[in-house]
């Protein structure tokens, strides 16, 4: 399969011009396609509707009937059957088609040998060279999105593409407010104050981390295209990926908003588990992965 | 059979007390002339040991320190407890995560900085054994020991620095520690091989079994006992007391398997060191809990262990000057060399990698827990120990100092 690269370089993670819809024929399909529709439909993009498998005439008659439930006619929207490895087919496709998203249903949890070896949503999302949308509870009636949490690590050069591209979502999809959270992790902290620092000095030196980090994330948010939405900013302390993953788990979020890995990710992430996997390990709610291609 | 009477309880409590008062003191004064901690309590040790009270007052020594008895059995067994209470805290701090983070600049930093020192360290012993003084039938754990020594690092002395020097959150200061993660983890691990391969006898018991032993014991409890810690801590720590009951399972779960492992032939040292890893990297662990354990090792166990080295060596009598500077010279430069290059190939610049090979260059209490152990298995003798400590004292105090140089 050939496709120019060179298309895909620098391209911005918004807007989402191309959504792709990755189908498994799963009792959950139509709940994904419904949830791809809405947000197609709000975004103004192309839609393309992606199965990677055999394609038979049991196959095309139920994609056939729900995409006349709903509402979708074929002949607007890309329809396409591959067939091969699930994972490398479809993240050749979306490079082929110039995919800004991939929409794709995942458990909210795998089990423990699944999660080691990989799934095939969750394996796509770590590799995929465009933003990934993992829906880990979709319904038919598309609910829109209301509580969206950031993960604004403020030092990596993808958060600001990030948090403009969790912006742009979140005015397409009407939310009034957005939460920008940076964690903090300081190892080996506690070791290096006991070893000679007196209560006040700790003291004085955990308020400066904290006001520290507080002022990089309100100077990150300046940088960003706010608008009139309602920001909430807040700096939480924690093993990065875990933190946010039980902060929007006590929050009720809708959607959690995260970069995309900065390394291919192995077994070995999984093992000793950091960042992006806390989050893979169980999802607190739908998760987008946003690739910002810099 | 050996009781524990009256007058061993008083000269017992009488010891510890002055022992822990003597090295406080001694901690915040050097602490007012920037110098580690553990330099202090060292030196407070020295002063009541054989080299200055030993030598003013023999009476008030011997009552201080009886060489036999009930109260000097208590003594070691305390001391014991707190190089294990230490192992473990240093497990605490390990969390592998960082290197695999940091990437690859951290991931060659840490290969280079292990690798090179050690097999600089081993060869030195290796090839030219007449500048170090040991027992012929021991050359190959010699050479190994040394090599472990010269590749260890001191992730609370390091951390220290780095908070100092306000280069903690930066890139160096990140690479620095994920690199002094892993050559604590490996260091430790080598060393526990080490002394495992010196049977009670004094001859080398079979090398695979204990290999096999490490390898099953740290894989159960990376994989199984992991898992179980993560699932028991947050039931711990809101059903039970706060924060007593966290700080009670986990120093008992400390003891068990430092005891574990010591039953199986492997040393105490390593299932405290692997319980502290479990714990350590638990999710759930609340960094107030750490805190509590941190300060309570730090500052009780941390001080008596330190201060009984003071003791047990007249650093005076066993100052060797060509093996000290042997011993520092070969310190210096295989972590200098191993760490900024591996840094360096990592993609830092010349001098971000010089920065990073003195900050990993600092040994501080670990090397000096290192060289105890090594001289109470009868690995090294005096010489070498003093060596050791003054390597591990004068890397910690120079590494800051050239870190800033390099960055400024």
């Amino acid at each position: 399969m050939e496709f120019d690269l060179n298309k895909l370089k620098k391209r911005p993670s918004y807007p989402f011009e191309t959504i792709a819809v990755g189908l498994s024929f799963s009792p959950r399909m139509e709940s994904v396609l419904a949830e791809a529709k809405k947000i197609s439909d709000v975004c103004g993009s192309k839609l393309i509707l992606i199965h990677v498998g055999a394609k038979t005439i049991e196959k095309e008659k139920v994609f056939s009937d729900i995409l006349f439930r709903n509402n979708i006619e074929e002949k607007k929207v890309k329809v396409i059957w591959a067939e091969g490895d699930e994972v490398n087919t479809m993240l050749q496709l979306c490079k082929q088609n110039i995919v800004d998203l991939l929409i794709l249903g995942a458990l909210q949890k795998e089990n423990i040998l699944k999660f080691y070896l990989g799934s095939i949503a969750r394996t796509i999302s770590r590799k995929a060279k465009c933003s990934v949308l993992l829906l880990t509870n979709p319904s038919k009636e598309a609910r829109p999105a209301k509580k969206i949490i950031v993960n604004a690590g403020v030092d990596h050069p993808k958060t600001i593409h990030s948090i403009n591209t969790a912006l742009y979502f979140a005015k397409k999809m009407g939310v009034k407010e957005i939460s920008l959270v940076h964690e903090v992790h300081s190892p080996t902290l506690s070791m290096a104050m006991a070893e000679s620092s007196s209560a006040p000095e700790v003291t004085k030196m955990k308020k400066e981390f904290t006001e520290e980090e507080s002022n990089k994330l309100h100077s990150l948010i300046a940088k960003c295209e706010t608008d009139d939405l309602k920001i909430n900013e807040k700096v939480i302390k924690g093993k990065p990926g875990f933190a946010i993953r039980q902060y929007a788990e006590t929050k009720k979020a809708d959607l959690l908003v995260i970069n995309s890995p900065d390394t291919n990710l192995t077994l070995l992430d999984r093992i000793f588990t950091h960042d992006i996997e806390f989050i893979l390990a169980d999802m607190p709610c739908n998760l987008l992965i946003v690739h910002s291609r810099i | 059979m050996l009781k524990f009477l009256h007058t061993d309880l008083f000269s017992l409590l009488i010891t510890l007390g002055v022992m822990l008062i003597f090295a406080r003191l001694f901690a915040e004064i050097g602490k007012k002339f920037k110098l580690p901690v553990v330099m202090g309590e060292i030196f407070a040790g020295v002063l009541l040991g054989p080299t200055v009270l030993g030598a003013i007052d023999p009476d008030i020594f011997s009552y201080l320190f009886p060489k036999e008895g009930s109260a000097k059995i208590a003594l070691d067994g305390i001391t014991s407890i707190s190089v294990i209470l230490l192992l473990f805290v240093a497990g605490l701090e390990v969390q592998l995560q960082l290197v695999l983070k940091q990437g690859k600049t951290a991931i060659y930093t840490s290969f280079t900085s292990m690798i090179i020192p050690f097999a600089l360290g081993f060869c030195a012993v290796w090839f030219v054994p007449q500048w170090f003084n040991y027992e012929t039938n021991h050359r190959l754990v010699y050479a190994l020991f040394f090599g472990t020594a010269m590749a260890i690092s001191a992730i609370p002395v390091i951390a220290k620095i780095l908070l100092d020097l306000n280069l903690y959150k930066t890139k160096v200061g990140q690479i620095i520690m994920a690199a002094a993660i892993f050559d604590d983890l490996t260091g430790w691990l080598m060393f526990s091989l080490i002394l495992s391969m010196i049977g009670k006898e004094g001859e080398i018991t079979n090398v695979w079994y204990t290999v096999g032993m490490i390898l099953c014991f740290g894989l159960f409890m990376l994989f199984i006992g992991k898992k179980i810690i993560d699932r028991a801590l947050p039931w711990i720590q809101t059903k039970l007391s706060w924060p007593g009951g966290v700080l009670s399972i986990c120093l008992g779960m400390c003891f068990l398997s430092a005891a574990f492992t010591e039953r199986i032939g492997l040393h105490a040292i390593l299932g405290a060191f692997i319980m502290g890893i479990a714990f350590g990297d638990s999710v759930h662990l609340h960094e107030k809990a750490r805190e509590i354990i941190h300060q309570f090792v730090t500052n009780i166990f941390a001080p008596l262990f330190f201060l009984t080295l003071g003791l047990k060596v007249n650093f005076i009598q066993n100052f060797d000057v060509t093996l000290v500077a042997v011993v520092l010279f070969l310190a210096v430069f295989c972590k200098l060399l191993g760490a900024s290059l591996g840094a360096y190939l990592g993609g830092l610049s010349k001098r971000e990698s010089l920065a990073v090979g003195f900050g990993m260059n600092a040994r501080g209490a670990m090397e000096i827990i290192l060289g105890t152990l090594a001289l109470n298995a009868g690995l090294i003798d005096e010489k070498m120990f003093v060596a050791l400590v003054v390597m591990a004292i004068v890397t910690s105090m120079m590494s800051g100092p050239l870190m800033k140089k390099m960055l400024n």
